[in-house]
């Protein structure tokens, strides 16, 4: 596995570069590059382009790739300029009234408009209100709301243009794409899967992706069909950077209140992560160690059904976790799902198969079921492999029927 | 062209204590109950593969003679679940007394560690009161991890693994009534990687056999899902270097897709790390940690993880290791 190159988000490896890499919405792309046009025989009558859409589809994405390929720079501003109409002033103020006088032209995004408190006559907003009608260059809003009251006056010196959420069939299509660039073989069904929890939402689709498929070289419909829904997902990666990042023991501990997480999947999630996050190796031991302290409480806490050592579970799993490192972020590292609970997670259905096989040939061979399974069907497999004849024989003699033999040569793959 | 049709585990499985190979003691303490037709409540523990379920049906079969199946009853811990099953089965079996010079039948319970607390205390009061018509055997892995009342009303017999030398025995032994070829080397392998467990020395030779050719080192090696210790050696190397996600993949590898199980992977890791070029006093601290790991498995711990730990220490000796150069 290729955990050696730094981890880039594959919503960023693969932002498009030219509005032709932009996948979707192709009537709004079309209105865009018309009023973009427009600007070339003059300051039109709408000065100020109003995307907007649900999170997740392209807005800026598209904005981004058209400035790219009409070679322009984009001025741009997010929420967390907006705070005062000074910071507005400031960064487009200026350049509104710079017009192309020197290099590049030049575009003013306000990205993500939602974000500006306030009304309409105050603060931010009403200093974009200004800026629109003073400009000499191209002005885009973006939001995901349009018809927010508070937008009331922006709507009546824009022009409209809406981004729908995308298909399954586009997202599944862009999915492809990422896999093929990555050398992933991909199961189309598997990236359907991806596609149509997304909802529409490529970005989620793609951070979706990478958590399962990074480093891999095929990606099956097995391998994502366990999914837990996103919102759950969020939620999880919320608590875990809770406790990887925690800024106290007992704030470390009370992420695992927070939601509504099952103990025994947040420890399979902390244990597959924290190599990710932890690479100092004395850190990264002393890690280590304390989930594998907390493996050991869930151990006993099985054997004897003794719940008095929940506490040092969670002690271990979060706090313990928690303090044996620096706690230092360096980057962006994406979660990855627990490989342990993925394998593990055969059907119930090939499980009873799986229980049922181990009783009868432990009943032959003196062994309990789970014994019989790990200790002699391995070998039987490999002889049915091998020397299919005698395998089959010995199956009998096992007292298996012939859909349990099919079942054990399938398993093996 | 083999003609078996069943595994030798069962068809080389022995009948009487005469039959039985090794553990000398132990037959010798057991023909002895035969003799004075009197089996006290016993605990049989021992790693997997040593006779310890042989021991007790051979015992059975010595005292009750050919038809001893009518007198014992074999439960496993494991699968009957709950004490409430294993106690209403004994009731009945215990009810009559048996016909013949014994009066007692024999209840012969598997993996009796693998009970809670709890369901022992239960299964004393079922021990005492049917004792005048039922003896236990009970068969275990880890003695200690049955109760003090139930250990002190029973005789122990600790079953060890089997001298290389018995092991290679029984192998040439099989290969002549099998008529398999098998070379010093395939020996050698068989015996590496089963150790002095008995069972899986079996399952090892019958698989490497059932390919029809010559059972060589490579032949096991190959066959038997590359359980080879150059694996595991590159999986410590691996972590050594530093790469402890690599490393991590290796060990699943190795428990998935050839199916190694902990236990053994531990006892590879342990007789590696003396034979590594590290410093001493890492080998000893490492040492420290495998002894750590095997013993929180015996607890219930979880194999990859418990692993992973000590993969993350191997990572910390390397990165120590270097630094000392430096």
């Amino acid at each position: 596995m290729s955990s050696k190159s730094p981890p880039v988000p594959w919503t960023l490896k693969y932002k498009p570069k030219s509005l032709s890499e932009v996948i979707g919405n192709e009537e709004s792309k079309k209105k865009i590059i018309e009023w973009l046009r427009s600007w070339e025989k003059g300051v039109p009558e709408k000065k100020a382009l109003f995307i907007y859409g649900p999170p997740g589809i392209g807005k800026t994405a598209t904005v981004e790739a058209l400035a790219n390929d009409f070679n322009m720079e984009i001025i741009m501003t997010d929420a967390s300029t907006y705070r005062t109409e000074e910071t507005v002033r400031r960064l487009a103020g200026r350049a509104s009234q710079l017009g192309s006088l020197f290099g590049k032209k030049k575009l003013i995004v306000f990205d993500e408009i939602d974000g500006i408190t306030g009304t309409a006559d105050t603060g931010g907003l009403s200093e974009i209100i200004r800026v629109i009608e003073n400009t000499r260059i191209p002005v885009i809003l973006i939001a995901n709301d349009a018809w927010d009251p508070r937008f009331a006056s922006l709507r009546n010196i824009s022009l409209l243009v809406e981004f729908k959420r995308l298909s399954v069939t586009e997202v599944t299509k862009h999915l492809a794409r990422i896999c093929a660039k990555e050398g992933i073989i991909a199961e189309e069904k598997a990236l359907k899967f991806i596609a149509e929890r997304s909802s529409g939402d490529v970005r989620s689709a793609v951070l979706d992706l990478q958590a399962l498929a990074q480093g891999k070289d095929r990606l099956t419909y097995d391998d994502v069909s366990w999914l837990a829904a996103r919102d759950r997902k969020e939620e999880i990666f919320n608590v875990l950077r809770m406790i990887f990042y925690a800024k106290s023991a007992t704030s470390a501990k009370m992420a695992v209140n927070m939601a509504d997480v099952d103990i025994d999947m947040l420890l399979e999630w902390i244990y597959e992560n924290i190599p990710y996050h932890i690479k100092n190796p004395p850190e990264l031991a002393a890690a280590m160690d304390a989930i594998s302290k907390a493996d050991l409480y869930r151990g006993m806490l099985k054997e004897t059904g003794d719940y008095t050592f929940l506490r040092y579970i969670i002690d271990w799993m979060t706090a313990g976790v928690a303090f044996s490192w620096s706690r230092k972020a360096t980057g962006w590292v994406p979660f990855k799902f627990p490989e342990r609970v993925k394998t593990a997670s055969a059907t119930k259905e090939e499980r009873e198969m799986l229980e049922e096989i181990g009783r009868r040939i432990g009943k032959r061979c003196h062994l309990s079921s789970s014994r019989a399974i790990v200790e002699v069907l391995p070998y039987l497999t490999i002889i049915l492999h091998n020397n299919p004849k005698m395998g089959k024989r010995i199956a009998r003699w096992l007292n298996l029927t012939d859909e349990m033999i099919e079942f054990i040569m399938k398993r093996a793959g | 062209m083999i003609l078996g049709y069943e595994l030798w585990t069962e068809k080389y499985r022995p009948h009487t204590l005469d039959e039985m190979i090794d553990q000398d003691e132990i037959v010798t303490r057991l023909k002895s109950f035969v003799k004075a037709k009197n089996v006290p409540h016993c605990i049989f523990a021992g790693p997997p593969g040593t006779g310890k379920t042989t021991a007790a049906l051979c015992l059975a079969h010595d005292l009750y003679g050919e038809n001893y199946r009518e007198y014992i009853m074999e439960l496993n811990a494991s699968d009957e679940r709950g004490i409430n099953v294993i106690r209403e089965t004994v009731k009945t079996f215990a009810r009559t007394k048996p016909i013949g010079e014994v009066s007692f039948k024999l209840l012969i319970l598997d993996e009796a560690d693998n009970m809670t607390d709890d369901a022992q205390q239960a299964l004393r009061r079922t021990m005492e009161r049917y004792s005048e018509t039922a003896r236990f055997i009970l068969i275990a892995n880890y003695s200690g991890k049955i109760i003090e009342p139930i250990q002190s009303r029973c005789a122990p017999f600790r079953f060890t693994y089997l001298p290389a030398e018995a092991v290679a025995n029984r192998i040439k032994y099989i290969c002549e009534r099998e008529k398999v070829e098998i070379t010093d080397d395939g020996i050698e392998a068989i015996i590496e990687l089963a150790g002095g467990d008995l069972r899986k020395t079996l399952n090892i030779l019958q698989t490497a056999a059932s390919t029809g050719k010559p059972v060589t080192a490579d032949l096991v090696y190959a066959v038997v899902g590359k359980a080879n210790p150059a694996e595991i050696r590159d999986m410590m190397l691996t972590a050594l270097n530093g790469d402890f996600i690599a490393a991590r993949n290796k060990l699943r590898e190795l428990t998935r897709k050839y199916g190694l199980a902990g236990t053994d992977i531990i006892r590879q890791l342990h007789g590696e790390v003396f034979r590594l070029n590290i410093p001493d006093n890492w080998k000893v601290k490492l040492a420290d940690v495998i002894g750590e790991v095997d013993y929180r498995l015996v607890r219930g711990a979880t194999e990859e993880i418990q692993l992973s730990a000590l993969l993350a220490k191997l990572v910390e000796a390397g990165y120590e290791m270097k630094k000392s150069l430096r």
